[in-house]
């Protein structure tokens, strides 16, 4: 009996339906977002990659010892380690807002492969010159004082 | 946690002796490649004694026929046929195809030589 | 002279949340035999956890091994890396681990009730327990960053710290889900046509409870007292924030139904208590070292007792890395619950049983 009661209150109540995605919802103002860099700060000494969990961050290195940051949105997991692990506070932080989705142009998860094997065969390439280098100066610098 | 090392033909005794089913609550079985042999672990609690972990380990060769425990404690058969599939292992009693394929070849969680 | 036919409650299955699969041997209607095959999520975490992630990163590929106990097991990990560490985590980071567990363990048995009241036939139950279990969710997203698969727990402590006003957003969402609760008590224990399809349906009995072994609010609901936090003071303090353990008698699924309902009372009385009582400090220690030797630890996942067990030798990567899910426990016990029903009260029996595939055939 008491259903039909509840029942007829029910009519004049407004629907529970969340508007979702019309009206949104709610959003932490201290949101997991994208990562971002500052060369300027930054020292190079690419432990945020090393304790990245799904390698979502490489280093590529050029002939001159420089290194580029690289960083792939969609294989990220906003989890933090990176800023957790940077020694230079500010160097490497987490921001609020949202990655936007991938398109398919971007071909994000093919040419990410590729990426990663082109920065670390220029860091193995860039480390192999520069054992080379000192070698030759280690044997230029033994036979000069003969 | 309490270790109890044994050799594996005592194995189903001791554990027989020990379980008291209104006591013990046998939680798994668990196997270790140590390269060139394996370990054996079978581990319980105790409902009485509250934090109480008792581990029974043995070792083992890869081609040896292991004894099965379903005598003591009946529901071990789960434990058992899942290290059947990723170990390589011989229990009697158990079938392969539990968690992989029936035909797969090899053994996932072997150390590769 | 009886015919028995076998018909398959598939892998792919309208009623079931999860790729299960059991032949019924069925005797005109009742069950009389029950085949098990689990193994169709099997994706090798085990191996790849020993192979191809450092220690620290473990606790991520850990959590991610399920969508719905997720913390359960990034907290049974990380406690298990300190055990190997000799690491002491600071009284702060302990709080919060119960907070984030309970809450979970909220919006886990939620989903489990509305899942049971939709496979016995009352589908406006089901939509408005999801609908109140939408607030739990806006809470895990405010306090974690994440409405699944939060990554809470790290290796020394927890990953984010809790700011005084999301405290206070959730006790004040709490003061509004505990009359919800009381509703579907009431709702649960009363109406008449969602009884005849749970009471009575898929006992078993406490004897058979223990010899088999079975763990969480199945062994609870037939009467036997096994529950983890109980036993394990020592990692994180159950009793002092006032845990009490929720047993029943019947261990049919309308005892389970119970168990799970007086469950989430418990947990709404716990996150109180640990917000009220929250210590000041870190929330995170640091720790230079590599993981040797063997340890142990269990946990209380909202499914029952999860088991993890970790060997490390020294180096950045584990020896060996096993875990044990509670679902795997319980598949004896729930083989042997289906004899003698009707064949129609299959899902609902699974669905109260509450199986979390994705755990038990890592």
């Amino acid at each position: 009996m008491k259903a039909f009661f509840i029942a007829i209150g029910n009519l004049f109540k407004r629907p529970a339906t969340i508007q979702y995605p019309f009206a949104p919802t709610y959003k932490p103002d201290d949101y997991r977002g994208l990562i971002v860099h500052n060369p300027e700060l930054c020292i190079w000494c690419r432990r945020c990659e090393m304790a990245c969990p799904p390698g979502a961050i490489v280093f590529s290195q050029a002939m001159d010892g420089s290194q580029t940051y690289h960083y792939n949105r969609a294989v990220c997991i906003y989890c933090g380690e990176c800023v957790r692990n940077c020694p230079k506070p500010g160097a490497i932080v987490q921001t609020a807002t949202p990655a936007s989705p991938a398109l398919r142009d971007e071909n994000i998860n093919n040419s990410w492969a590729e990426t990663v094997k082109q920065a670390l065969e220029s860091r193995a390439a860039y480390m192999a010159e520069k054992k080379r280098q000192s070698a030759a100066k280690q044997q230029q610098g033994g036979e000069n004082p003969s | 946690m309490k270790r109890i090392d044994l050799p594996l033909d005592r194995v189903v005794d001791e554990i027989g002796k020990f379980y008291q089913f209104d006591r013990h609550h046998f939680i798994v079985m668990n196997a270790v490649d140590l390269g060139d042999s394996i370990e054996l672990q079978w581990f319980f609690s105790d409902y009485a004694a509250p934090g109480e972990v008792t581990m029974f380990a043995a070792k083992t060769d890869a081609s040896h026929i292991i004894p099965s425990i379903t005598r003591v404690v009946p529901s071990a058969w789960v434990a058992e046929a899942e290290l059947v599939d990723l170990m390589g292992i011989n229990i009697e009693n158990a079938k392969k195809g539990f968690v992989l394929e029936e035909d797969f070849e090899g053994a996932p969680l072997r150390k590769k030589q | 002279m009886a015919t028995y036919y076998d018909i398959p409650v598939g892998a792919q299955h309208i009623s079931l949340l999860e790729p299960l699969h059991f032949k019924l041997t069925t005797d005109n209607e009742k069950i009389v035999d029950v085949e098990a095959n689990v193994g169709y999520v099997h994706r090798g975490i085990e191996k790849a956890c020993t192979t191809k992630f450092k220690f620290r990163q473990v606790s991520f590929v850990v959590g991610r091994i399920c969508g719905l106990c997720s913390v359960s097991h990034t907290t049974a990990y990380s406690q298990l890396a300190e055990k190997l560490l000799n690491l002491e985590i600071p009284l702060r980071a302990k709080y919060l681990r119960i907070l984030v567990l309970e809450l979970d363990r909220i919006h886990s048995h939620m989903l489990c009730l509305s899942h049971v009241a939709e496979n016995s036939g009352f589908e406006a139950l089901f939509m408005r327990t999801m609908k109140d279990r939408e607030i739990s969710m806006e809470l895990l997203e405010a306090v974690c960053g994440n409405r699944v698969q939060y990554d809470y727990s790290i290796v020394g402590g927890v990953a984010r710290d809790l700011r005084p006003e999301v405290a206070q957003m959730v006790l004040k969402r709490l003061k509004e889900l505990r009359p919800k609760v009381d509703d579907l008590i009431d709702i649960f224990q009363n109406n008449w046509s969602l009884s005849l399809k749970n009471k009575g349906i898929g006992a078993i009995s406490r004897e058979d409870a223990m010899r088999l072994n079975a763990v969480g609010p199945l062994a609870r609901a037939a009467g036997v007292p096994v529950d983890v936090r109980n036993d394990t003071e020592d990692l994180l303090p159950w009793k002092q924030v006032g845990f009490e353990m929720v047993l029943e008698n019947g261990g049919d699924v309308h005892a389970r139904n119970m168990v799970r309902l007086k469950e989430l009372l418990v947990s709404m009385k716990i996150i109180e208590n640990v917000i009220q009582g929250l210590p000041e400090g870190p929330v995170v220690a640091e720790t230079k070292a590599l993981p040797e030797g063997e340890a142990v630890v269990r946990l209380e996942a909202p499914r029952g007792e999860l088991f993890h067990y970790a060997k490390g030798n020294k180096t950045q990567y584990l020896e060996r890395l096993k875990v044990k899910a509670p679902t795997f426990s319980n598949i004896p016990a729930f083989v042997e619950m289906f004899k003698g029903n009707e064949y129609a009260s299959a899902p609902a029996i699974i669905a109260s049983y509450d199986p979390c595939l994705s755990c038990t055939a890592r």
